[in-house]
């Protein structure tokens, strides 16, 4: 059974030209999907409508989210139903402590769940568990949300994020970007220990390097707005070999 | 007297000199009383009060309470009652000119007044019912006065002159001048070179009228040489009274004063605060203003720093409905080598009103100045107003000076960035919020302090309703 179906959804900036004109695409529970794309091809605009960000029309089409109608839902409403979005750039927010938002976040999906809300005590157990899972430093935790963080930092800081929140559906908006060799690797080795046969993951990048890292079962290519290939992951290759433009061009 | 302004007249009318004071004293009330009755209330018209809508305060007489007449018996037993310190029953019988007030007394018999708003943690506490003390701390350490100002007017007079100042009878400060005229009591808090308090001193300030009626309250905080001292004032209280308190700082050459203001108020009052300070050499001054209450409310900070000084003045202010507030601060850098630090920060809601005033002169030979202000406003609503008006005022060449303001909604990017993240709309909004002003409250060093402040933003974030959830009907409400 599908995750996620997005049929033929079209969508524009609000007041705008339309970027996403007709996408299909289903993803099934256990699938890495990769979304390639050249500047402008609508890659993030897709992430920005799955995720529920503001400034979007949907003009046509839907998209089904187990079973829901995920665009009749919130921002917060997606992220509960297990839907995450790692950002191309994460917010940095001022004056609010990492933990503290962390344990705010996490115990917005429990109470959703009706699980019960973590204390002080369990919740930084699991920050413990979390941080030796993915074998990463804790030097991050103390500070202001992104405040001050390197790119590198940043992109680390959402993967530790998607390991609190253990989403259904992961995706990970040119996570890849700005990073050097190592942040990639960590980056890489982070959405690697968290695929499992009940999750599934969408990641957007311009690059085909990311996929030498994390291997999809699934390749599209995104141009102007559409998806004109799909295969498998010997399609990235394809794509490094000839660029963007042999592709644009069968659309 | 010649040209009293019509809304003065029952404010001069409600003067009675009081025989038992002594004569200095008298004389000053009276000469303030003269320059209020020719000055009048401030007009909009003045840059000063361009900002400040004055007509819930002009709108009504304000009888003081309690009346500065209680006559000559009452007087002594009210000074017997401050001085015994913990029990000053006497001092709030009714008397015939506040009788409304008298009546509304709310804690008689009840349980220990001012515990619900208090700090929570020792403190050398003093708490007021209508402007008048009701106990006081009895274990000073040496070094230290701290009394009312009406046991310091009888006991030590050198001290209590000290709460007066010159400029009550220029009439440049009207409300100054008229609290001069009626203030029944207050605080004094003296320390002798050196002295330290090993706690905050915690003023509390409890109101309760059914009627238009004003309080005034006269303090003074003096520090000598190398002494240090936090001091907290919390108002609060129930009715549509006026609260008009002065207060007098004089901190001396490398004292170091912390003085907090906590205004929260009943939201149908009118709070009026001036504090004067002035700074010798190497002093430092730290004030911060946390503003949550009342209708209409002025917070008047002005500093004269000596040489070498520093001071901070910072708040954060958050009003909803009608709520209108003026933070008015004015330093003077009359000497070489001074510091200044201003931060502020605004939240407004529904139709709030706030207004920042923030003059630095720096005067021609104080070179070497250090001077830096920011304001920053959240506007949650289309309604909601700031006026911001920085002013720095340069004579001498060699200074650093700088100010900021901005004004704006919350950050539509983090809003987006939390609820991804699962946290609701209007929890996000608060955590933004309660984020927003917390740079400002971080000035406070004292710890707890720090946290009884926060823990009232909470409060007051608590009976937030964001746009989102707040229904379309529900705009009209006060």
């Amino acid at each position: 059974m599908s995750l996620l179906n997005i049929d033929n959804l079209h969508a524009s900036v609000e007041g705008g030209r339309e970027i996403l004109k007709g996408i299909s695409l289903e993803v099934k529970a256990g699938e890495v999907h990769a979304i390639m794309g050249p500047n402008g091809s609508g890659k993030s605009t897709l992430a920005g409508v799955l995720a529920g960000r503001e400034g979007y029309t949907v003009s046509q089409g839907s998209v089904t989210y187990d079973g829901r109608d995920l665009l009749a839902m919130s921002p917060e409403d997606r992220a509960r139903a297990g839907i995450f979005l790692a950002f191309q750039y994460p917010v940095e927010i001022p004056g609010v402590n990492n933990m503290y938002f962390l344990r705010m976040a996490l115990n917005a999906l429990h109470r959703a769940r009706g699980e019960p809300e973590l204390d002080a005590g369990q919740f930084l157990k699991t920050v413990r568990a979390k941080l030796k899972f993915l074998e990463i430093e804790d030097d991050l935790l103390q500070r202001a949300v992104n405040v001050g963080f390197s790119g590198g930092e940043k992109k680390r800081n959402e993967i530790f994020q998607m390991a609190m929140l253990e989403p259904r559906l992961a995706i990970l908006d040119e996570t890849d970007s700005g990073l050097d060799i190592d942040a990639l690797r960590l980056v890489a080795n982070g959405i690697n220990r968290l695929r499992a046969p009940d999750r599934a993951a969408i990641m957007i990048t311009h690059y085909q390097r990311l996929l030498d890292y994390v291997e999809p079962d699934f390749v599209h290519v995104l141009s102007e707005g559409r998806i004109v290939r799909s295969g498998d992951k010997s399609l990235a290759a394809e794509l490094e070999k000839y660029g963007y433009a042999a592709f644009g061009d069968a659309a | 007297m010649s040209a009293i302004k019509t809304e003065a007249a029952p404010y001069l009318d409600a003067f009675r000199a009081n025989a038992s004071e002594p004569a200095w004293l008298v004389d000053h009330r009276r000469a303030a009383l003269t320059a209020f009755g020719e000055r009048g209330f401030p007009s909009r018209r003045e840059e000063a009060w361009r900002f400040t809508n004055l007509r819930p305060l002009t709108a009504h007489a304000f009888a003081p309470i309690p009346s500065p007449s209680i006559g000559e018996g009452r007087n002594a037993e009210r000074q017997r009652g401050i001085s015994g310190g913990g029990d000053a029953g006497g001092a709030i019988t009714p008397t015939r000119s506040q009788p409304s007030a008298a009546r509304a007394l709310p804690h008689q018999g009840g349980g220990k007044l001012g515990a619900e708003i208090d700090l929570g943690v020792p403190t050398y506490r003093l708490v007021f019912l209508n402007g008048i003390l009701q106990s006081g701390p009895t274990d000073l350490p040496k070094g230290a006065w701290l009394a009312s100002t009406a046991r310091t007017i009888a006991e030590r007079p050198d001290l209590a002159k000290q709460a007066l100042d010159p400029s009550d009878l220029a009439g440049g400060q009207p409300f100054a001048s008229l609290n001069a005229a009626l203030f029944a009591d207050g605080f004094v808090l003296a320390l002798e070179p050196g002295a330290t308090l090993d706690r905050p001193v915690e003023i509390i300030h409890i109101a309760e009228a059914v009627s238009a009626a004003s309080i005034h309250s006269r303090n003074a905080i003096l520090l000598s040489a190398g002494a240090k001292a936090t001091v907290i004032e919390t108002y609060s209280g129930k009715g549509a009274y006026w609260t008009n308190a002065v207060t007098e700082v004089a901190v001396g050459a490398g004292a170091a004063l912390v003085h907090i203001q906590l205004q929260d108020e009943d939201r149908r009052a009118i709070h009026l605060a001036m504090a004067r300070a002035k700074l010798a050499k190497g002093a430092s001054y730290r004030n911060f203003g946390l503003t949550l209450g009342a209708n209409l409310s002025r917070r008047d900070v002005q500093i004269a720093l000596g040489e070498g000084a520093s001071c901070a003045v910072n708040g954060a202010y958050l009003l909803r409905g009608e709520q209108d507030t003026t933070n008015a601060i004015f330093i003077d850098h009359a000497a070489p080598g001074a510091t200044t630090r201003e931060l502020f920060k605004g939240v407004l809601d529904e139709r709030a009103h706030g207004a920042f005033l923030g003059t630095i002169a720096v005067r021609q030979d104080a070179q070497k100045t250090d001077a830096q202000q920011t304001s920053r406003t959240l506007l949650l609503s289309d309604r909601a107003a700031i006026d911001t008006k920085p002013e720095l005022d340069i004579l001498a060449d060699d200074v650093k000076c700088s100010h900021g303001a901005a004004v704006g909604d919350l950050d539509k990017d983090m809003l987006f960035y939390l609820r991804a993240r699962g946290i609701g709309a209007d929890e996000a909004r608060r955590l933004l919020i309660e984020a927003f002003v917390l740079d400002a409250i971080e000035t406070v060093e004292d710890m707890r302090i720090r946290e009884h402040l926060s823990s009232r933003v909470r409060r007051w974030l608590g009976s937030f309703e964001t746009h989102a959830s707040r229904a379309p009907q529900d705009e009209g409400r006060a």
